[in-house]
């Protein structure tokens, strides 16, 4: 078998050149050796989140990101889940559902306080995910994810059916806007820095959390259980907290996504959106907390892009969906990075290839 | 009105939506025995087999060649899949693949969408209306039909599998892959005839289904999710469980409907999923595969 030399050039390199440059520019350093502790790069970031705003003042692409940092806030607890314990989860839909559905129950309601409810609705989302995790976490590969979607399609039908809680199939409207202290979220620009306030108070905790004892835990599960439970970590446990704290992730994003949308009907949580939630994961990169937030943005953008082609829009998402799995299979950012490292040390390499040194 | 008058019934109808979960699971069965890939696009063979042969149908052709031309179209549909989508992704993990069938089935039912209409269709029976009296229990002729191809295609498969040299070749790429390479058998040929015949499988269960249950463009996502729900239940990557599979969760589902109220109908097929997954990962019948694989 001839052995597959991966680092070799291609010449569809050349192709990857410029949009690399571009794409180096905004996604983080691929590269995990070369993770400082801080952060100037964190600071950059922020003052983009900050000013971005305010120099693009069109309410579309406000909306939009507000979507996408809600996106991001879903993505960044899959990827705790996913990228750095290794586990596989199709129902992450059904969890921000339960944050949707919280709120907007207890807003229309029993009219409690958004703040409130925002709270309650990660509390309940971590529940019902620990109820959940608790019997099939055990499996593992296929099976857990089959497992997930399946829990993900009976919360769809339970919802649809449930019409006197739920109101079946039309969906809770006139939920409230996000109120803190008499302060009301109710524009794009006012939403844009709340989601995405809430998602760096979340990134920060997430930070924090993979490099504590717990983080490190997780990375270890991944890689392998055995190993793992040999030096005394508790697979069960740890696979269960970081599917909780998911779940908990993903009932703050959907609690958010009610208030600003004002609707909750069970359309949105299906399994698409699961699909979509994973595929931010994947092309942001695997173990790596920027990566999902900027998939996040990448691919509500795509989304909404493709909105602009109506009925031809899902075809078409399908086709990017998998061209984007063949070229990029280990993330966007991890890729492209590799590329570049590849292609600026191709030349002396072939140099000293060819002078018979290599 | 108690709901046990109605239990033969529901029994019949059972069995029928049975036969199709075993088909579809047989199609899951069929790659997972050849490369251990789940392929979630075999709904979308089932959908297709139906929608196409209905539009052949419409278009004039007779019934036998309108569904022969579907089935091979099916199948070629089934080979691009493999040479476009799972080959070049065959040495990525199992997300990875997951993600990739998954779009695929969700090009191929909106494509169906675009191409053949969104409106549900229903092929006409292949003999007659006239439903049958057996023991009381009405049932149609076309059930009659697709149990029938189920039992063939059974035959067929365990032909196949047990007594040809192309049937274990194709087993032996799965569950020893170093050994098939070591024996000179070509495991990406083995992977891409095993999607056409799953795709051949699918498309003969969506043709024989479509006269009883519309067919539409987006029934293939849940019935391929309750056709692998089947193949677990009866104990994965047998042929035998495959079947068993689906009429346990046929007969299940069409029972439940007795005692719950039918809209929970498609939330069955998942609680049961779960609590087999829970109690008895191999299923019923046992499996070669989750014993050594310590999934």
């Amino acid at each position: 078998m001839v052995e597959e030399t991966k680092k070799e050039f291609r010449r569809r390199d050349l192709f990857y050149l410029w949009p690399m440059w571009l794409l180096s520019i905004i996604l983080p350093d691929p590269l995990p050796h070369r993770k400082k502790e801080f952060k100037k790069r964190d600071l950059c970031y922020l003052a983009a989140l900050l000013l971005f705003p305010l120099v693009w003042s069109d309410p579309h692409l406000h909306h939009l990101m507000v979507l996408a940092g809600i996106n991001a806030i879903l993505a960044l607890g899959l990827s705790l889940f996913l990228g750095y314990a290794g586990q596989i989860s199709l129902g992450h839909a059904a969890f921000f559902g339960i944050g949707a559905y919280s709120t907007a129950i207890l807003t229309t309601r029993y009219a409690f306080p958004s703040f409130v409810a925002f709270g309650a609705s990660a509390v309940a989302a971590a529940i019902m995910a620990y109820f959940i995790g608790k019997p099939i976490l055990k499996l593992k590969g296929y099976f857990l994810a089959v497992a997930t979607l399946g829990f993900g399609e009976i919360f769809l039908v339970i919802v649809r059916e449930m019409r006197s809680l739920t109101n079946g199939v039309i969906g809770i409207f006139g939920i409230p806007w996000f109120t803190f202290a008499g302060f009301s979220f109710d524009t794009y620009l006012k939403q844009y820095y709340l989601i995405w306030g809430v998602l760096a108070g979340l990134l920060l905790f997430s930070k924090n959390l993979v490099r504590s004892k717990m983080g490190r835990a997780f990375l270890a599960v991944a890689a392998s259980e055995d190993a793992a439970a040999s030096i005394g970590i508790c697979v069960a446990q740890i696979k269960l907290g970081v599917f909780v704290l998911g779940a908990a992730f993903s009932g703050f994003a959907g609690s958010l996504f009610a208030s600003i949308m004002s609707t909750a009907s069970p359309d949105a949580f299906g399994l698409n959106l699961s699909v979509l939630v994973v595929m931010m994961v994947i092309l942001g990169g695997m173990g790596n907390l920027y990566g999902p937030i900027a998939g996040a943005i990448f691919l509500t953008w795509l989304t909404d892009m493709l909105g602009r082609f109506q009925e031809y829009s899902l075809p078409i998402y399908g086709v990017i969906l998998i061209l984007l799995l063949i070229f990029f299979p280990d993330g966007m950012g991890t890729r492209l990075g590799m590329r570049f490292v590849y292609l600026i040390s191709y030349w002396p390499k072939k140099k000293r290839r060819d002078e018979g040194r290599l | 009105m108690t709901p046990w008058t109605n239990i033969p019934q529901f029994l019949s109808s059972g069995i029928t939506m049975g036969a199709i979960y075993a088909l579809v699971g047989l199609g899951f069965v069929t790659i997972s025995r050849a490369s251990q890939i789940i392929n979630f696009t075999q709904g979308e063979f089932v959908m297709l087999g139906g929608v196409i042969t209905f539009s052949l149908l419409k278009g004039g052709l007779p019934y036998p060649l309108a569904i022969l031309i579907s089935i091979v179209f099916v199948i070629i549909i089934g080979f691009l899949l493999q040479v476009l989508v799972i080959h070049p992704l065959r040495k990525t993990s199992v997300l990875i693949l997951i993600m990739a069938t998954l779009g695929a089935s969700l090009f191929l039912s909106s494509t169906s969408g675009l191409v053949f209409g969104t409106l549900p269709k229903a092929l006409p029976p292949f003999s007659g209306e006239q439903p049958l009296q057996i023991l009381g229990v009405l049932l149609s002729p076309q059930s009659i039909w697709v149990l029938g191809v189920t039992f063939l295609l059974l035959i067929a498969l365990y032909l196949l599998s047990h007594r040809t040299l192309l049937g274990k070749a194709m087993e032996a790429s799965s569950t020893d892959p170093l050994g098939a390479d070591l024996s000179g058998i070509s495991r990406n040929f083995m992977v891409f005839l095993a999607f056409g015949v799953s795709a051949g499988i699918g498309a003969i269960a969506g043709i024989f289904v479509a006269p009883i249950f519309y067919t539409s463009y987006n029934v293939g996502t849940l019935l391929g999710l309750k056709g692998f729900i089947a193949a677990v239940l009866g104990g994965w990557g047998k042929n035998s469980g495959a079947i068993l599979g689906g009429f346990a969760l046929g007969i299940i589902e069409s029972l439940s409907v007795a005692f719950i109220p039918s809209g929970y109908k498609d939330a069955i097929a998942f609680v049961v999923l779960l609590l087999i997954l829970y109690l008895r990962p191999k299923g019923i019948l046992g499996s070669p595969f989750i014993d050594s694989r310590r999934w």
